[in-house]
């Protein structure tokens, strides 16, 4: 987001046509994103993730750039905005080792009891069916 | 706008030998300005830490262990639909702001209002949604929700209770108001007796691991699918043909008991009216000193062979009840297969039920959910509080500022929602 020394917003006719373009763009990249979740590049879920979350971005920054006059003003709000985006960031952060990798070292008694996947056999993600069989058996005894 | 020299700034017109100082204001801004934006850091701190912890959730949950928005009933329209609200009320709470900047009270007052209409309309959409995570029984619940996330023993085992006790706050139920409901209960017995029993004896008596595993994955599917299972579907497909070929194997055995034991009846009933008539007989003989004759040899066989034919009969009486306890199981689970087996969307769904279901990871989806979405209504409502205080003011350039950030609020409210949108309704 560029932020100028300027300080005088443009005039209010040129600024009702930024406004109208600014509502434009966010409602096609509201629909782009719609059919980036129901296309093929959802085939590939972390590229579709990805397109989405940047599409997401740049939405929040047209809004923040144009409706909240960022783009007219001058740049102090980052002293504010941005440590404490950093801070929540860091926060979330912290999730990641526990929560975030939480299934990757499970004892075998956590994983008997975490969630299992549900999916067709043999299917793109479906679990092997040894731990399957293995819950299974755990739970009747 | 900005004046870096202030009216503390002292004369020295006058005093030409002193040197001038110039200070300077704490921000080139209004103090509400200030405080609106400290404030929104905050809100930004709050959001970050909601929005990432759900998304350390979310991808740290392994393949298909995290329910898609589908399988929790999200209508990805609705959020788009939410989404457009969202931004038309960005855009009229600027045109609000702008007419009250130029002074124009009456169509700042007319877009302001807009924008409450729009928030408005953005809470609807979130109550119809809310309502409908109600009705499937999608939402956190004390002591445990309805959601599973596995097909195990104690999955069936939870269904089982629940059921039981629905059943009993059903047949305990006299008010009018219930008597329509014989349909409920005949569905919630059938899936009592042809599912849960079924599956539980199943995968108790069972010592295949993979012939239990699919006897309760097919279980929660009936109940709640997931996704399409051709597997399954074959699984079902198979037991019924299997329990067909079984129930015409054992029907006609019964049927021969019962005839069997329709003639041994018969013969009893001649048996026992023979006997009567021998003993009436005989006890018409009374001798002179008033004594009845002994049996003849023909009575005392006739009694023999009552004695057999009663063992006879007790015999097949078992025989049936065996055959039956066998029978019963099988024409059960096979009207639970004609009954049950075309729902697509399942039993719960079809039935209204919001019986226990199988949703990996569902709760906690809930969970993070109706938390995340939940914070970010109440900020719409506070927005909508805030322009309720607003709309009777003269909205003129002097209160623009006041405007202004009310709108800085109300879009960042725009701002979260913009990441919310794909990331509950699209991944």
């Amino acid at each position: 987001m560029k932020s100028t020394n300027t300080t005088n917003p443009p005039p209010p006719t040129s600024q009702r046509r930024v406004f109208l373009m600014v509502f434009g763009l966010l409602v096609g990249l509201t629909g782009m994103s719609f059919g980036v979740a129901n296309s093929w590049i959802m085939d590939d879920r972390i590229i579709g993730w990805s397109v989405m979350v940047g599409i997401s971005v740049c939405k929040a920054m047209l809004v923040a750039a144009f409706f909240m006059h960022l783009w007219w003003e001058r740049a102090w709000k980052y002293a504010l905005t941005i440590p404490t985006l950093f801070m929540g960031s860091m926060l979330v952060l912290l999730l990641v080792p526990d929560i975030g990798m939480r299934t990757d070292h499970y004892p075998r008694s956590r994983q008997l009891l975490s969630p299992e996947s549900i999916t067709v056999p043999n299917a793109p993600g479906d679990e092997s069916p040894t731990t399957d069989s293995e819950s299974t058996t755990r739970t009747e005894s | 706008m900005v004046n870096h020299k202030t009216n503390l700034e002292p004369d020295h017109g006058s005093h030409g030998h002193s040197v001038p100082l110039v200070y300077q204001r704490a921000l080139p801004m209004s103090r509400g300005k200030v405080a609106i934006w400290l404030f929104l850091s905050t809100e930004i701190m709050f959001f970050t830490a909601l929005i990432g912890t759900y998304i350390v959730l979310r991808f740290g949950a392994p393949e298909g262990t995290w329910p898609t928005p589908s399988q929790v009933g999200v209508i990805e329209w609705l959020g788009a639909l939410n989404t457009f609200v969202l931004i038309c009320s960005s855009m009229t709470i600027v045109f609000a702001y702008e007419a009250a900047k130029s002074d124009r009270i009456r169509a700042a007052r007319s877009w302001l209002l807009a924008t409450m209409l729009l928030a408005f309309v953005f809470l609807g959409i979130k109550g119809v949604e809310y309502t409908s995570k109600y009705t499937h029984g999608i939402y956190p619940q004390f002591p445990r929700s309805l959601m599973h996330d596995r097909p195990d023993v104690y999955y069936v085992s939870n269904f089982s209770a629940q059921l039981k006790k629905r059943i009993a706050d059903l047949e305990s139920a006299t008010s009018p108001a219930n008597d329509h409901d014989p349909a409920t209960l005949e569905t919630l017995y059938l899936i009592q007796s042809g599912m849960v029993n079924w599956t539980e004896k199943k995968v108790g008596m069972s010592d295949d691991p993979n012939m239990k595993r699919m006897a309760l994955e097919s279980f929660a599917h009936q109940i709640h699918p997931l996704s399409k299972r051709p597997d399954i579907d074959k699984y079902l497909v198979d037991e019924q043909s299997e329990l067909v070929e079984k129930q015409q194997e054992l029907a006609p055995q019964l049927r021969q008991l019962e005839s069997d034991l329709v003639k041994v009846q018969q013969q009893l009933v001649r048996l026992s009216d023979e006997i009567a008539q021998l003993e009436s007989d005989r006890k018409s003989k009374v001798d002179a000193k008033g004594d009845f004759p002994e049996p003849g040899p023909e009575e005392l066989q006739r009694k023999a062979l009552l004695e057999s034919t009663e063992q006879k009969a007790k015999i097949v009486t078992d025989s049936i009840s065996t055959l039956k306890q066998r029978l019963n199981p099988i024409n059960l689970r096979l009207e639970s297969h004609s009954a049950f087996n075309q729902f697509e969307k399942g039993i719960n769904e079809h039935f209204h039920l919001k019986l226990p279901m199988v949703i990996p990871s569902g709760n906690t989806w809930a969970n993070t959910y109706f938390l995340i979405t939940g914070f970010h209504a109440l900020h719409v409502v506070l927005g909508i509080v805030v322009f309720l205080f607003l709309l009777p003011l003269e909205l003129n350039r002097r209160r623009a500022k006041i405007m202004e950030n009310v709108g800085l609020y109300w879009h960042f409210v725009d701002i979260v929602w913009i990441f919310l949108f794909p990331m509950i309704y699209l991944f």
